[in-house]
């Protein structure tokens, strides 16, 4: 996680660009499923599976705002969006960048007249979205309930094999 | 002994004294009117992003080469510890930690991460009597652990409760705390390990200035989400790392009785009065001296033969 | 002693023997005796086997500490960085050592010889208290061999502690100057002896300077901790006045408590101009005790007022600061008056005991007590107790030595009487 963003999938953007100039939301066609694998590192790829997301929730600005033609959820995008067009970026990756926090970035930062300053980076945008849904639908929260923990993970976290041997030293005094 | 003599020797001891002792109070004057570097880095922490899920625990613990934790990171049950009927803290062990807070009015308990703030003035860096600390002007305060005495006045300092002390080393017991990761990352522009290890992006990253409007359009924009107060804004004089809740911060454990002026403003008032000590007392001391003694004779009891207390 | 001196042994008391020789430094050290008679008085005497019972427990816990890190004998608190070592010893040690400064001025500023018969055991009281509370700091000292860094090497002028560090080292080599002049006269260094003396009230002026800036900045130091103090031992403005006035009454009862245990268990080492001015001396101690209980008083009350803290009264510390105030700064100023009014000796000193013990409390009340009144109360390791009572009889080992021998409380006299 800690050395997450650069190899951001390019796969995954292919699969999606392509897949949304293909077909719409209800009207257009899109992908499946979508292997997410940016914290390859630390925990196994997951498999999204947005079809059945795509039933789950009614309408596709749910997650995409106001991008995919279907109307805006959110007042605030409403103000400028009126989100009856449909947009060349569609994937999460097409605006939220996968690490503004690189040097390169913060060293260019967003012009004081651009709206859009506060966006969360790839790895936040999915979690915002994905955990803040699952809280209200009692979806799954906990990070290994998408997460299967590899190796280097639990090294990481000291757990697993890597977990501390004798907790007989107190932690904090 | 004659007067001249006395005199001599005052002036002497006097002059000598003052400019010892009217310097460090001179500097220590100037010192504390900082307002933090203008260009400065900062970190807004966002407490309604947080999931509690230690992460970025884990990435302090590597990034500073902290060593073994006592519980695994992804170890929940730390969350219920209690010592002394407080909830964790940093130590020498561990530079960050996240807490949860059952608060009212809210199903959904708060998380909070706890590291340095970084304050603009801050009270461990004025309170150090060998000027261990340093505000870099990349926004970082650190340490130099090679001049630290282990005097642990700095921790008594931190309004924040943040120092902590390697007290079971035998020959190099010194500070630990937070650093902003300067030497590894800060320095080169880059954001510290937790903030980047992060996956709800709870902290955010940039210059202090531009996070500070940041913060308050989020205010802005979702008025019912959040508290109208941004934590560290004015707080001891400002903080680095500066905090957004959606429930009221005391809920949360953060001391909402801080004042705004820095911690060394407080002490301000003391320090003024020593260059005024240092140059009236002489001159009133020897006064009194000579007015006292003036006609009467100046002999001691201690010179063997005077075993009368002289009477007055 | 006593018992020698039924036999008719007399103590070393002056410069020659009474046939005129000269004593030998060991025959010095030997209070005059002969090695037999002086090892029989130490052994008779029950406060030594006292002590030696403290050391053999005490100073191998000082050794663990030193070998096995602080961690090894305190709780390790981070919350409580600073334990008994510095709230005791630092913090009750240095106002209770305000006597060298106080007595030093009173004689030779105000030239009230008639003090004078106190004033090396009140410039004693100092000295020793400043080097048994930086004792205490090497202790507490995470790298005590890093205490010359604020000195010479990496300089934080801004921090009160640094203005304390450089003063309390100044202060104890004026002290130590201006008790040299005992050590001088017993050793027989005339030369030496009138070159202190003559820089004496330079000495005394700088003592005044240096005693007001620090006794303060020992308070200003919890200047630092707003919010951790509870705010009725706190206040931004009156903070190191409070400690400035309180180390008045504080150093001058504890020359009255250090000379009544003298008066009682050390009655031989007395001359007859200590003995009997010593009744006297106390009653105007006491007076001046008195005046700085009051105005201290007053200026605590003032501090309430000032930032409104009537509230606290009425809760479980404000109950706790009551009984500190009513019971150990209004009683005894209540009690040192009506003894001063009536002449009572023995009731000045009850009030010396109750002032100090004021101080103590008030001292720890505010470094440790009610420290971090919003988290929680910490009870000191019993090992950090077992070194700070330890060094605390080192204290008195030392103090006891001294006076046995220097000229303190007896005059010395070139030649020793028949
Ligand atoms: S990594 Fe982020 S979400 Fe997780 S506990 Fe830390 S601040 Fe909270
Ligand atoms: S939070 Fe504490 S340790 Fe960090 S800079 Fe501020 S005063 Fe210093
Ligand atoms: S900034 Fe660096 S040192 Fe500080 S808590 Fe985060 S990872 Fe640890």
């Amino acid at each position: 996680m800690v050395h997450a963003g650069k190899q951001l999938m390019t796969g995954l953007g292919v699969i999606l660009l392509s897949a949304v100039l293909a077909v719409g939301c209800y009207a257009m066609d899109y992908p499946e499923e979508i292997e997410i694998d940016s914290l390859v590192n630390l925990y196994e790829a997951v498999v999204f599976d947005h079809a059945m997301h795509v039933d789950a929730t009614e309408n596709c600005s749910e997650c995409h705002h106001h991008t995919t033609g279907t109307g805006v959820a959110n007042e605030y995008c409403a103000k400028c969006h009126n989100g009856n067009e449909e947009m060349d970026l569609v994937a999460c990756v097409d605006c939220h960048s996968a690490d503004p926090l690189s040097p390169e970035n913060l060293h260019n930062p967003t012009p004081d007249f651009v709206y859009h300053n506060d966006q969360p980076n790839l790895k936040a945008a999915y979690h915002l979205n994905c955990i803040g849904c699952h809280k209200e639908v009692d979806g799954p929260t906990g990070c290994e309930d998408c997460h299967a923990k590899t190796e280097a993970g639990d090294k990481f976290y000291h757990s697993g094999e890597f977990a501390p041997k004798e907790s007989a030293h107190s932690s904090g005094h | 002994m004659s007067k001249i003599t006395r005199r001599r020797f005052l002036a002497g001891s006097a002059a000598g004294g003052a400019a010892l002792m009217l310097t460090p109070a001179q500097k220590a004057l100037a010192a504390g009117s900082f307002e933090g570097f203008p260009e400065g880095m900062g970190v807004l922490v966002d407490l309604t992003r947080c999931v509690g899920c230690r992460t970025c625990e884990a990435a302090c613990n590597e990034e500073q080469h902290l060593p073994e934790p006592s519980k695994p990171f992804d170890d929940f049950s730390v969350f219920d510890e209690i010592h002394h009927g407080q909830k964790r803290r940093t130590t020498d062990k561990a530079y960050t930690i996240v807490n949860r807070y059952d608060v009212k009015d809210t199903e959904e308990p708060l998380y909070r991460k706890i590291q340095c703030n970084h304050c603009n003035e801050p009270a461990c860096l004025t309170s150090c009597f060998v000027n261990a600390y340093k505000k870099t002007p990349e926004g970082a305060v650190i340490y130099n652990s090679k001049v630290c005495v282990g005097c642990r006045n700095c921790m008594i300092a931190c309004p924040f409760h943040i120092p902590a002390y390697s007290y079971h080393s035998v020959l190099n017991p010194v500070i630990k705390k937070c650093i902003f990761c300067y030497d590894t990352r800060l320095k080169e522009g880059k954001p510290p390990a937790c903030v980047e290890s992060c996956p709800q992006q709870v902290m955010t990253f940039g210059k202090r200035k531009d996070l500070m409007k940041i913060a308050h359009e989020r205010i802005k924009k979702n008025p019912d989400t959040y508290v109208n107060h941004v934590y560290g804004e004015k707080e001891v004089g400002g903080t680095g790392w500066f905090y957004l809740s959606n429930a009221p911060f005391e809920e949360a454990g953060f001391d909402t009785d801080l004042p705004k002026k820095p911690i060394i403003d407080n002490v301000k008032d003391f320090l003024a009065i020593v260059p005024m000590v240092l140059t009236i007392w002489p001159a009133l001391f020897t006064g009194f001296h000579l007015l006292a003694t003036k006609g009467k004779s100046h002999g001691h009891g201690d010179d063997h033969s005077h075993d009368e207390q002289e009477g007055h | 002693m006593k018992k020698l001196a039924t036999y008719g042994v007399k103590p070393h008391d002056a410069g020659m023997k009474s046939d005129g020789q000269q004593w030998s430094l060991m025959e010095k050290l030997l209070l005059g005796l002969t090695l037999d008679q002086y090892i029989g008085q130490v052994l008779r005497n029950k406060l030594n086997w006292f002590l030696a019972i403290i050391f053999a427990i005490g100073i191998p816990v000082i050794l663990y500490r030193f070998v096995f890190s602080l961690g090894a004998v305190t709780h390790s608190s981070y919350d409580y960085p600073w334990g008994l070592f510095l709230g005791f010893g630092l913090f009750c040690m240095v106002p209770l050592s305000a006597s060298g400064f106080m007595l030093g001025t009173t004689v030779e500023i105000f030239g009230r010889h008639d003090f004078e018969p106190i004033e090396r055991l009140a410039l004693l009281n100092g000295l020793l208290g400043y080097f048994f509370a930086v004792v205490y700091l090497l202790v507490d000292l995470g790298q005590p061999w890093r205490l010359s860094y604020p000195m010479v090497y990496s300089f934080g002028p801004a921090a009160v502690l640094f203005l304390v560090g450089w003063h309390v080292a100044t202060y104890l080599s004026v002290q130590v100057a201006e008790v040299s002049t005992a050590f001088f006269e017993w050793i027989g260094f005339q030369r030496g002896y009138d070159f202190i003396r003559k820089g004496t009230v330079g000495l005394t002026v700088s003592g005044i300077i240096l005693s007001t800036l620090h006794q303060g900045a020992l308070g200003a130091l919890f200047l630092y901790a707003p919010g951790k103090v509870h705010p009725l031992w706190y206040s931004s403005a009156f903070q190191w006045i409070h400690f400035f006035t309180s180390s008045i009454p504080a150093g001058l009862c504890m020359v009255i408590c250090v000379s009544t245990v003298v008066i009682y268990t050390m009655k031989w080492r007395c001359d007859q101009r200590f003995i009997d001015n010593l009744d006297r001396i106390t009653i105007s101690l006491a007076k001046g005790a008195a005046m700085g209980l009051s105005t201290y008083l007053i200026i605590k009350l003032i501090a309430v007022a000032h930032d409104n803290e009537w509230a606290y009264l009425m809760t479980g510390w404000g109950a706790w600061w009551l009984f500190e105030i009513v019971g150990f700064v209004f009683a005894p100023l209540v009690i040192l008056s009506y003894a001063i009014r009536n002449k009572l000796v023995g009731l000045c000193r009850i009030g010396a005991f109750i002032t100090v013990a004021g101080i103590l409390l008030n001292r720890l009340n505010t470094a440790l007590i009610t420290f971090n009144w919003k988290l929680y109360q910490e009870i000191p390791h019993k090992w950090e107790i077992i070194i700070s009572i330890t060094i605390f009889a080192i204290y008195i080992t030392t103090y006891r030595f001294i006076l046995n021998r220097l000229p303190i409380l007896y005059q010395y006299k070139s030649k020793a009487d028949e």
